[in-house]
């Protein structure tokens, strides 16, 4: 698999049962989480994602144009 | 290679990309550009450049020219919100466009008076900021007139 940003991005926002809601925003995830303290920032960025901006359990992950593919791989992992 | 024209969807007042009350486009994470605060007036936001309609969503869209490089509207800011209301598709994604097509009908009102800031960030996804020029740092913009230049 050429790409598992999916599961490292999924796995930095504390995983598929820390998840309420991902939706897509062109070049963001905006994610709804369980427990917004789960997320590991360092790791998203390592990810690939070029910013994180939190607020609760409201997390946008930037992750550029790819957005929608991501999070359309992010649905199939959860 | 010539510089990619990159025009302004909607017709408004040019402003900074930092006057932008969102991070993500204040700070450019994705990519240099400028934004347009839009008259207040129902119309079509148009495509940036000839291209491909890379995505597309009702509030927001990137078309990408045949040597990849993708501009970004974004039509006001955490509309992703309003779920579609109010937009009204003229592409579907995949699609090929031409510079200065409509892309999305909305009426820049609404969603003031929803309330969301309607102003719309333009951006060269994952440009490197030295390489635009801006025709117009600030003033009027119409619909279809430069924004910016995109050497590459």
């Amino acid at each position: 698999m050429a790409d598992n940003r999916a599961e490292k991005i999924l796995a930095a926002i504390g995983g598929a049962d820390n998840v309420v809601e991902i939706e897509p925003c062109i070049t963001r995830l905006r994610c709804e989480l369980e427990d917004g303290s789960l997320v590991d920032e360092a790791a998203l960025k390592a990810a690939g994602a070029h910013g994180v901006m939190r607020a609760g359990k409201a997390v946008q992950i930037v992750v550029g144009p790819e957005a929608d593919t991501i999070a359309s791989d992010i649905e199939d992992l959860l | 290679m010539t510089p990619l024209a990159v025009n302004s969807p909607v017709s408004g007042r040019v402003v900074p990309l930092t006057e932008v009350p969102d991070q993500v486009f204040a700070n450019a994470m994705v990519g240099p550009g400028l934004a347009v605060e839009p008259d207040r007036a129902a119309g079509a936001a148009l495509a940036p450049v000839d291209g491909t309609v890379a995505a597309l969503h009702p509030h927001a869209f990137v078309v990408a020219t045949e040597d990849g490089a993708a501009v970004l509207v974004h039509l006001g800011i955490d509309t992703v919100k309003l779920k579609g209301e109010g937009f009204t598709l003229h592409v579907v994604k995949g699609e090929k466009v031409r510079a200065g097509q409509p892309i999305v009908s909305w009426n820049p009102a609404d969603v003031e008076a929803a309330g969301y800031a309607p102003i719309c960030p333009v951006v060269a996804l994952d440009a490197v900021a030295e390489t635009l020029e801006p025709r117009q740092a600030d003033g009027p913009v119409g619909a279809g007139e430069v924004l910016f230049s995109w050497r590459r």
